[in-house]
């Protein structure tokens, strides 16, 4: 019911009366998981913080944050307002994390480049994920974080890339520390959403009249 | 009898979740089912009519595609609020076609039927007519 109340809020407001003429303006869901310590949070804050973002952040107590921003979509005219689920990585809270999830529209995993462990979980987290999408395509991208502590790299470019082709997830190395190339997942995720609903919006005009 | 869910009878969508310029919520009250508005985001997605006057309306028929449940209010006051439920369907998943569903609404005096979609059979559903009989 959460989605619902925070919809509602945009819906009426003070208003008795109103319109959405922006395209896009009804949020999507990006769920951003990972094992604990691989800088899930770091990476959301970067992402929300680059000077665009609309300034409404707050915290939830039950160990997911909750971020929004506006991001523009690639060679179109068109933006879209992503609701950033940063959810707590830590297995003792993943479960009461799980049902703020709502159903994602986007995913975003995250593993830490200098831990093996981390990138071995995310089949879990994967399978975690998908248990809330009934069956919807979910475009994703899979994350390796840290990528400024080169020396202490335990996982290589070529097993992660080759992992998340496996699993229909584009792949990513950024440094949260550095800003660098924080912002590559967003935007990938942001066209491949748009493309998704491009295509539903053909298939829509050819319907034939029931 | 004339349609009065109808923009060329004075019926408006007021409010509506989703505001893509191609398909906007006016096409759900021309009367064609060739034309749509559709959703661009997560769920819940609603939409809003406004009679042209109060109208008592017995059932309404919803043409749509990928929309999985419905939830109908109503109200018979000037204002878009204090909104009271009256119905709501599961409606079946049409893979090519509209769906076509009639729902019952008991009768009664409305200004404003409120339809609330809470889940679809995809990321974006479109409703495409929605017409009401008296």
């Amino acid at each position: 019911m959460r989605s619902f109340e925070l919809q509602s809020k945009h819906t009426f407001g003070n208003y008795s009366c109103l319109f959405f003429y922006h395209p896009f303006f009804v949020p999507w869901y990006l769920v951003c998981v990972g094992d604990a310590a691989v800088g899930k949070s770091a990476l959301s804050h970067m992402l929300h913080s680059d000077g665009t973002l609309l300034q409404k952040n707050y915290s939830m107590t039950t160990g997911v944050e909750l971020l929004m921003k506006c991001v523009n979509i690639p060679e179109t005219n068109d933006s879209v307002e992503l609701y950033i689920i940063d959810s707590a990585g830590k297995e003792t809270l993943v479960e009461s994390c799980e049902k703020m999830w709502g159903e994602p529209s986007l995913l975003c995993l995250v593993f830490d480049l200098t831990s093996e462990q981390s990138f071995a979980n995310c089949s879990r987290w994967m399978e975690r994920v998908h248990a809330h999408c009934r069956g919807l395509p979910v475009p994703g991208v899979l994350v390796g974080n840290k990528l400024d502590l080169s020396t202490r790299r335990e996982v290589q470019t070529s097993v992660a890339q080759e992992w998340a082709q496996s699993q229909g997830l584009e792949y990513y190395e950024t440094s949260a520390k550095d800003m660098e190339n924080c912002d590559a997942p967003l935007l990938s995720l942001a066209r491949a959403f748009h493309s998704l609903y491009q295509e539903r919006r053909e298939t829509i005009q050819n319907l034939s009249p029931g | 009898m004339i349609d009065a869910c109808l923009g060329s009878q004075g019926a408006k969508v007021v409010v509506a979740t989703s505001g893509d310029e191609e398909h906007p919520p006016e096409n759900i009250t021309d009367g064609k089912t060739n034309t749509f508005w559709m959703s661009t985001g997560m769920f819940p997605q609603e939409f809003i009519i406004r009679f042209a006057e109060p109208t008592s309306v017995f059932a309404v028929t919803v043409d749509s595609y990928n929309v999985k449940h419905l939830k109908i209010e109503k109200n018979a006051t000037q204002n878009v609020s204090q909104f009271e439920f009256v119905a709501e369907k599961e409606f079946e998943n049409t893979e090519g076609h509209l769906q076509s569903n009639a729902i019952s609404l008991n009768g009664g005096s409305v200004t404003h039927l409120r339809f609330i979609i809470t889940a679809g059979y995809d990321h974006f559903v479109s409703v495409h007519r929605v017409s009401i009989q008296n």
